[in-house]
């Protein structure tokens, strides 16, 4: 028989592991395996960061997890277009046809309550379309929502696969949206804007600096990014995120995080850049997988082929191509990852985007709709304006500084 | 019965009627092209087609002298911004975010003094004056930043942050137009 106050002392004991428990299952943390990390740590892929790791069996759990949240609804919304991109520079085992166009693409996502979740956030750099004269067909993200019938003031967090600047621009155009970045994302920039040259002899450099060896300038106007182990951060798009970080409105993750119910966010470290991420989405089609450029092309996915190299280690690629396998593996497979530059998008041959049309207005931009929940419309209009790529006259939007 | 036939057999109307063939197979091939039947995605135009005049001897020089001025205005802009985004994390110490503000002013003091070396010419001066703000612009930055260590308030870096975007902005808009490459497809 056990005394009064040792029950009262089992009874706060069991009260006390009850509260644990429960707060742990409701959150999903970066370091979520730090128990068993010691375990981790044998069975992690060698120069995998620990935070950056998930095994098959978390990832299946996640299926689990996310089913247990509401269904979303999801489009996708053309930022711009590069056109007439050499095909082995994006995919270098795939040459035919010898040059493509390659859509910026935005994931919207939408919850029942009505809150929106942009994937990526497009580019900004008018000059740039306007004077390498490769690209067409910008145009705001918030004007896109509005044409679609979606409400921009409903945003209220920004999840950026990585920090480039034709994914991370218009962060200022959501002031009340928060945004989420890898930690890992940004201190990798900062590492490599001062590279120590003393680790090879001064051959690689960051860009825009002079090598003292040849004293010919690094990164432009001769070399662009060569060289450099990283490229693609203007101060511009450091700024915005900064401006989300000074207004309170930035969560700086350091691996997995569950955003919201039915939301997870999983790192895929150099599976295009030092801190990419993926998004999945619990949604009535399964569960959908958005990579931005680690998932540059769904082709590449599907038929397991590199695409888009920047800091890319091509393995760490691969295993984010399975985790969206894994992820997707109860429902549509591969159907369900969702490319920022898929060349095919917008046409049958990319199936999940295969309900798209024109955005009205949209200087030649479009949109698919990828699924619905309970509830919501359709946001395709009745007569989509379906006129091919080939026949819409894009135009250069004003911008401050014209040749 | 067979008259007609012959003459069409003949060679005059036998070449018509290539050509007339040729002629169709070419006006189908423009429509199908046209409507975006073909299996590959197509290019969209784009109505106005600007094209970078060549530049001048002049022009080229500026540029080019220009160019590791840009560099470490970049650098030094991108080292001050993810200082004060590490220091929000706290991971970054008070200490080192100061060092880097101040390495940073330095640099735009230094910025601005080659700015005011350089001979633009004349069709490129209101770049070279819109790069000349820009720098006084991240220099006023640093210096509001730096005032939170003198009086502890880091609202500081609040009143500081409207003027390093702005720079960002009129930087990146000069830079598209002066090394359209630093940029590629990402």
């Amino acid at each position: 028989m056990l005394s009064k106050p040792m029950l009262n002392h089992a009874m706060r004991i069991g009260i006390l592991a009850m509260v644990a428990c429960l707060s742990s299952a409701g959150s999903l943390l970066a370091k979520d395996d730090d128990d068993d990390d010691r375990q981790q740590e044998q069975e992690r892929p060698p120069q995998v960061l620990k935070q950056g790791f998930e095994s098959t069996d978390q990832i299946l759990s996640d299926i689990e997890r996310a089913e247990r949240g509401p269904k979303y609804s999801a489009w996708l919304v053309e930022s711009s277009r590069f056109l007439n991109v050499p095909h082995r520079a994006f995919q270098p085992d795939v040459g035919d046809p010898a040059f493509v166009d390659l859509p910026v693409n935005i994931g919207i996502i939408k919850a029942p309550n009505g809150d929106i979740t942009l994937y990526d956030s497009g580019w900004k750099q008018l000059a740039y379309i306007f004077d390498w004269n490769t690209s067409c067909c910008w145009y705001g993200v918030r004007d896109q929502m509005k044409a679609i019938g979606l409400d921009p003031d409903r945003v209220v967090r920004i999840i950026i696969g990585h920090g480039h600047w034709d994914h991370s621009g218009q962060l200022s155009e959501f002031p009340n949206a928060v945004l989420y970045v890898q930690k890992e994302e940004l201190k990798q920039i900062d590492f490599f804007l001062d590279y120590p040259v003393r680790f090879n002899a001064g051959h690689i450099r960051a860009v825009n600096t002079i090598d003292p060896l040849t004293g010919s300038q690094v990164g432009p106007p001769q070399q662009a990014c060569a060289r450099s182990p990283v490229c693609g951060y203007p101060p511009q798009t450091v700024q915005e995120i900064l401006g989300k970080v000074l207004a309170g409105k930035a969560k700086i993750v350091d691996g997995r995080h569950e955003v919201a119910p039915g939301m997870i966010i999983h790192p895929a470290f150099r599976g295009h850049t030092y801190g990419s991420q993926l998004l999945q989405v619990n949604t009535a089609r399964g569960q959908l997988v958005f990579g931005s450029d680690t998932y540059s092309s769904w082709t590449g996915i599907r038929d397991w082929f590199v695409a888009n190299i920047q800091q890319t280690d091509t393995i760490q690629q691969f295993l984010a191509y399975e985790k969206c396998y894994v992820l997707t593996s109860k429902q549509n497979s591969f159907n369900n990852c969702v490319s920022a530059h898929e060349p095919t998008s917008y046409t049958a041959a990319y199936p999940i985007t295969s309900n798209w049309w024109n955005i009205p207005g949209g200087n030649c931009s479009r949109a698919a709709e990828l699924t619905l929940a309970n509830g919501e419309r359709t946001h395709v209009p009745a007569s989509p304006d379906r006129t091919p790529p080939a026949s819409c006259h894009s135009v250069v939007p004003p911008h401050a500084i014209h040749p | 019965m067979t008259a007609p036939w012959n003459r069409l057999l003949r060679p005059k109307p036998l070449i018509l009627g290539a050509v007339l063939a040729s002629l169709a197979c070419l006006v189908a091939l423009a429509l199908n092209r046209e409507a975006g039947i073909g299996s590959s995605p197509t290019t969209a135009q784009r109505t106005a087609e600007p094209r970078r005049p060549a530049l001048t001897a002049a022009e080229e020089q500026y540029i080019r002298e220009l160019g590791p001025i840009h560099g470490d205005v970049e650098r030094s802009t991108m080292r001050m911004s993810l200082g004060q985004i590490f220091y929000r994390t706290q991971d970054l110490s008070r200490a080192e975010l100061g060092t880097r503000v101040k390495e940073a002013l330095a640099s735009y003091q230094a910025a601005e003094t080659r700015l005011h070396a350089l001979e633009p010419p004349t069709s490129l001066r209101s770049e070279h004056l819109e790069y000349l703000s820009a720098v006084r612009l991240f220099k006023e930055s640093a210096a509001e930043v730096l005032k939170m260590f003198t009086d502890g308030r880091d609202d500081h870096m609040l009143v500081a942050y409207p003027k390093s975007q702005e720079g960002s902005n009129k930087i990146r808009e000069v830079g598209g137009k002066f090394w359209p490459h630093e940029f590629p497809p990402h």
